[in-house]
């Protein structure tokens, strides 16, 4: 009795283990078909030198000629210096987060649209207004004296050209969160604080700015990741010039690999990339295990 | 313009900091109402400097270029075409994958969900070079099973759907299976419709990615009549003779499906993207 009791409930769990593989299942055969196993592959096709007739085991020499090339450590630095979205989205939020529904709203769309045309199309935008013979831009600040501007072509100033142009086209994406999750808020919170006599920079940084550190900590996550993979507007703005100054790690990866043929180099930067990424993203894990 | 007099009553600090925050709204607003209003100029104006602020007249000609010597039916239609396929197929892989993350049990589901959300937060950008590879190996460059399957991979909706799951009662499910109901039944006649409103989110928010999905559809595409519009318009300023109305006509093609959406959803969209990024 007691045996038969046992093997049913180990049948049933069977079954709901089946039941379960069943409605995972094609989800997760192109799980692991299109992320897992490219992932494991390109670990090993970062130990490889690919010819014409075969690839030869090449062990770190990819990632030896990786740090030996100075675009490459360029374009790691490139990497870093965009990250400034985050701080502005910050204020935006907490300028608008206790106005009227419209309002918000407004401010949001405007700031989010530029986000929804894409960076390809912003891209193009640039382009057009950056152009040093006939753009909008060139033409504004020749009005104020400053002649012959290039600003994509400067090594000086095209990445803070470039940095700009991803901001405009990215910074809609923390302006939504913050406001999502500020709103949530109670305004309970607030109220006390204003009975209290707390002048509105108090609140902003005594409540407002702590209890959207989640949001805070999450927008950092995906900024530096997004900022990882910057490729449009460099392929569409400058080609990587003048001069490989503004090459990221993306636009190097993708030249390395679709031009130069080179991808046992291309692999390498995508591992370190994915190894960035990843450990970047365990804080945030952590945050999503705490809650289940 | 009730907010605008708002302004007004505020304290001194806030009522600086919305008055940047205003200007900077509009002029993030202004590359794309540039773009609109170029693409209804003639070249000659939309060199002319100072620019007029509104087109003088309403002038189709780079459209009708851009329709005519250019593919840009077919780019608009491979756009349309994948965008949909992608997004539709993906909604209810992810939507059946989160359902039995939810609300079935069956082993290795705790590894294989924090597998899935792994994969969130690793671009595909950095594995790029073997998917290439693979993509290559089944010979479907240049098709479009290249440009849907692969991007069907993606976990977003799986995470993003799991928590609409959770939040429908299981007494639902208990009450349904003992009327005798088959989990694929509850499935798709009682927690699919419950779920609507975040399927409806995803859809949109699938949509707008696939339409936008650049680097891939490039390396994808490799005759001209294969390109999504993100990729041909993309093109059109590699040619070498620059024609700026055709490239201004081509990028405000690109946006425009985007751009009604986006007034037209709003609300969905803010909430979706909410909904499947902050859920601390």
């Amino acid at each position: 009795m007691k045996e038969g009791n046992k093997r049913k409930q180990v049948l049933g769990e069977l079954k709901s283990s089946l039941t379960g593989y069943l409605f995972v299942g094609p989800q997760l055969i192109l799980f692991i078909l299109f992320i897992v196993y490219p992932v494991l592959e390109g670990f090993k096709m970062s130990l490889y030198r690919q010819t014409y007739t075969e690839d030869i085991f090449v062990g770190l020499e990819n990632y030896k000629e990786l740090f030996a090339d100075p675009v490459f450590i360029k374009s790691v630095f490139n990497t870093i210096i965009f990250v400034v979205a985050i701080v502005f989205g910050l204020f935006v939020a907490t300028t608008v987060y206790d106005k009227s529904a419209k309002y918000i709203s407004f401010i949001r769309g405007s700031f989010y649209l530029p986000v929804m045309v894409s960076m390809v199309v912003m891209s193009m935008i640039w382009n057009f207004l950056l152009n040093p013979a006939n753009g909008l831009i060139s033409y504004l600040l020749g009005n104020v004296g400053v002649d012959d501007v290039n600003l994509l072509g400067s090594s000086t100033w095209v990445m803070p050209t470039i940095i700009f142009v991803t901001f405009v086209g990215n910074v809609g994406q923390s302006i939504i969160l913050y406001i999502a999750s500020m709103i949530g808020i109670p305004e309970d919170y607030f109220e006390a604080a204003e009975i209290d006599g707390a002048t509105r920079w108090q609140r902003m940084t005594k409540i407002l700015i702590p209890l959207v550190r989640p949001t805070t900590l999450y927008l950092v996550v995906i900024n530096i990741i997004a900022v990882l993979k910057i490729f449009v507007v460099i392929q569409l703005l400058t080609g990587g010039g003048p001069n490989n100054s503004s090459v990221t790690m993306m636009y190097y990866l993708y030249q390395n690999a679709f031009i130069y043929n080179n991808t046992g180099v291309a692999a390498a930067v995508g591992v370190l990339m994915f190894v960035v990424a990843l450990l970047l993203s365990i804080p945030q894990f952590k945050a999503f295990g705490n809650k289940k | 313009m009730k907010w605008l007099k708002k302004i007004k009553g505020m304290e001194r600090y806030d009522r600086i900091t919305n008055i940047i925050v205003l200007i900077l709204a509009l002029l993030s607003l202004f590359p794309v109402y540039w773009l609109i209003t170029n693409s209804f100029k003639t070249s000659a104006d939309i060199y002319k400097m100072p620019p007029d602020v509104l087109p003088k007249s309403l002038y189709l000609g780079h459209f009708k270029e851009l329709f005519k010597n250019q593919p840009a039916l077919k780019w608009t239609f491979n756009s349309f075409f994948v965008s949909v396929v992608t997004t539709t197929l993906s909604v209810i892989l992810s939507s059946a994958a989160a359902y039995a993350f939810a609300k079935l049990h069956f082993k290795g589901k705790k590894i294989l969900f924090s597998l899935f959300i792994a994969s969130l937060m690793v671009p595909k950008e950095t594995f790029i070079v073997p998917l290439f590879k693979i993509v290559v190996a089944f010979d479907w460059v240049d098709t479009y099973q290249s440009m849907i399957i692969p991007n069907l991979a993606m976990c977003f909706g799986v995470f993003m759907l799991k928590s609409f799951f959770e939040s429908i009662p299981d007494s639902i499910r208990e009450s349904a299976k003992l009327d005798g109901a088959s989990e694929w039944y509850i499935f798709w006649k009682l927690m699919l419709p419950i779920a609507k409103p975040g399927i409806g989110a995803l859809f949109i928010l699938n949509f707008v990615t696939f339409w936008n999905d650049y680097l891939w559809q490039l390396l994808m595409a490799r005759s001209k009549g294969m390109s999504t519009l993100t990729v041909g318009v993309a093109g059109l300023m590699q040619e070498i003779n620059p024609n700026i109305g055709l490239r201004v006509a081509g990028a405000a093609v690109a946006a425009l499906p985007m751009i009604i959406i986006f007034i037209v959803f709003q609300k969905y969209f803010t909430k979706g993207i909410a909904a499947g990024a902050v859920k601390e």
